[in-house]
């Protein structure tokens, strides 16, 4: 039997604000509401990385929140995708360069969905929560690790360079 | 004979007929907020789904004790079921509660934690009441048996009512739901004792969820006595109410849960025992 198939049918959405201005995180809970009700394709806004499949990050990551993110992805079981939520979380947006915050969530851990848009419609995140979930179900349950645990240690003090700690990704999906 | 057959058949569907019951509640919760809601079958997928997840467990001990809370609530309801001792049922109950809370003890984390403190509180609320209706229910049968309350002629709602406003206070309580739902409280502390339970450990507490639903509904029927009809109609009229309050209403605090059960629920119970007894 082949249980994959399942996996699109209940996706346990859990949401995380890397520092953002949460105009997008109304958007996803807009998504919940009663206008586009996501919880009709089963997804639930879990709360709890231990039992969700999908991690909807919004915001660009700041130095406070960057451990918190690896650590909420490391936590997630397998398998499990990554969706960058707003034009924040998918490159740094207008908060890119600034001395407080690192850029986008793809430098921490892999990205599996893009969803562009400052900030982001309801429309968008739920064809790419859709596209996600073809990603899922694709996926096998092999243990998949943040970007930043295959990298070097940044030594103290040092400036964090995009160029240097950018992921290496393949094409990303774009919408 | 034949009831025992049924009963040991309701005792082996008991966690599918959990399930559907509470895929409906959840599509009844969704009208009531103007949502279309899940399908039907939406607790099954989200356990198969489960069982497909990379296991990742805390320690053996605190997937072990999450399993045993499985099998011991099974337990309970099939003690209940087959028209053991209420008494003894309560306490079997209790001892599944107890082996959640123990499990949640056992991990490092802070809202597991929180989590067992605040179920350990519940317990302490509705408890005391459900163990005054079971006495009740024995001065007006002369036994503790489940069986009997089941087979009394006179439905028991019409000499106990009072009783029964109190179970409907507390099963908010049992069954997690708001206002009373403390030990769970998704938002607040991310569910609480389950919390750490993840992939197909979870899945042992997501089905406990579905048996404890129909442990509910079961004791509410035992207020119809042997009159099927009614049974059916309270339990439907607890399914609406449940939800309406759960949907209306926003949680309350720890404090009050436990003055309010043990003020008002308790003493409606206590009073209806003390007529029950002097009549």
């Amino acid at each position: 039997m082949n249980l994959s198939a399942y996996r699109k049918k209940s996706p346990w959405i859990l949401h995380y604000n890397a520092g953002g201005c949460n105009g997008c995180d109304i958007v996803i809970l807009a998504c919940l509401g009663p206008k586009y009700d996501i919880e009709r394709f089963g997804m639930i806004n879990t709360g709890n990385p231990k039992q969700s499949d999908i991690l909807l990050v919004t915001g660009p990551v700041t130095k406070r929140s960057r451990e918190r993110l690896v650590e909420i992805y490391g936590q997630m079981p397998e398998p499990k995708v990554v969706i960058a939520c707003g034009a924040c979380a998918s490159t740094g947006g207008v908060f890119r360069g600034m001395y407080n915050c690192e850029g986008g969530v793809d430098q921490f851990i892999p990205v599996d969905v893009y969803v562009c848009g400052c900030g982001t419609r309801p429309e968008q995140i739920i064809d790419g929560v859709v596209q996600a979930l073809a990603i899922l179900e694709a996926k096998t349950k092999e243990m998949e690790t943040s970007v930043q645990l295959n990298k070097a240690a940044i030594p103290e003090g040092e400036q964090l360079n995009r160029r240097h700690i950018a992921a290496e990704i393949e094409m990303p999906v774009m919408i | 004979m034949n009831s025992t057959l049924i009963a040991i058949l309701l005792i082996l569907v008991a966690p599918f007929v959990g399930g559907l019951l509470y895929g409906f509640e959840r599509i009844v919760k969704a009208r009531m907020q103007r949502r279309i809601g899940p399908p039907l079958l939406q607790p099954f997928y989200d356990f198969i789904k489960l069982a497909d997840k990379r296991k990742m467990v805390v320690h053996s001990a605190h997937a072990f004790l999450g399993i045993m809370h499985f099998f011991s609530l099974w337990f309970a309801l099939a003690v209940l079921l087959l028209g053991g001792d209420l008494i003894l049922v309560i306490f079997l109950h209790l001892l599944s509660s107890a082996l959640l809370i123990l499990a949640a003890y056992s991990t490092r984390s802070i809202f597991s934690h929180l989590g067992a403190n605040r179920m350990a509180i519940s317990i302490l609320a509705y408890e005391p009441v459900l163990i005054i209706i079971a006495v009740s229910i024995y001065i007006l049968t002369g036994s503790f048996d489940a069986g009997a309350a089941f087979s009394s002629e006179q439905p028991l709602l019409y000499k106990m009512p009072l009783a029964f406003i109190a179970l409907l206070l507390v099963l908010p309580i049992k069954m997690k739901k708001s206002p009373f739902d403390v030990a769970e409280a998704h938002q607040e502390i991310t569910g609480g004792a389950e919390l750490e339970f993840s992939g197909i450990f979870f899945e042992a507490l997501y089905t406990a969820k579905w048996l404890d639903y129909v442990f509910c509904y079961t004791l509410v029927f035992l207020f119809a006595g042997s009159n099927i009809l009614l049974g059916i109609a309270l339990m439907a009229f607890t399914f609406l109410y449940l939800n309406a309050l759960d949907n209306s209403s926003a949680r309350v605090n720890y404090k009050q849960m436990l003055r309010f059960s043990l003020g008002v629920s308790f003493s409606l119970a206590f009073i209806n025992l003390l007529i029950n007894s002097l009549s």
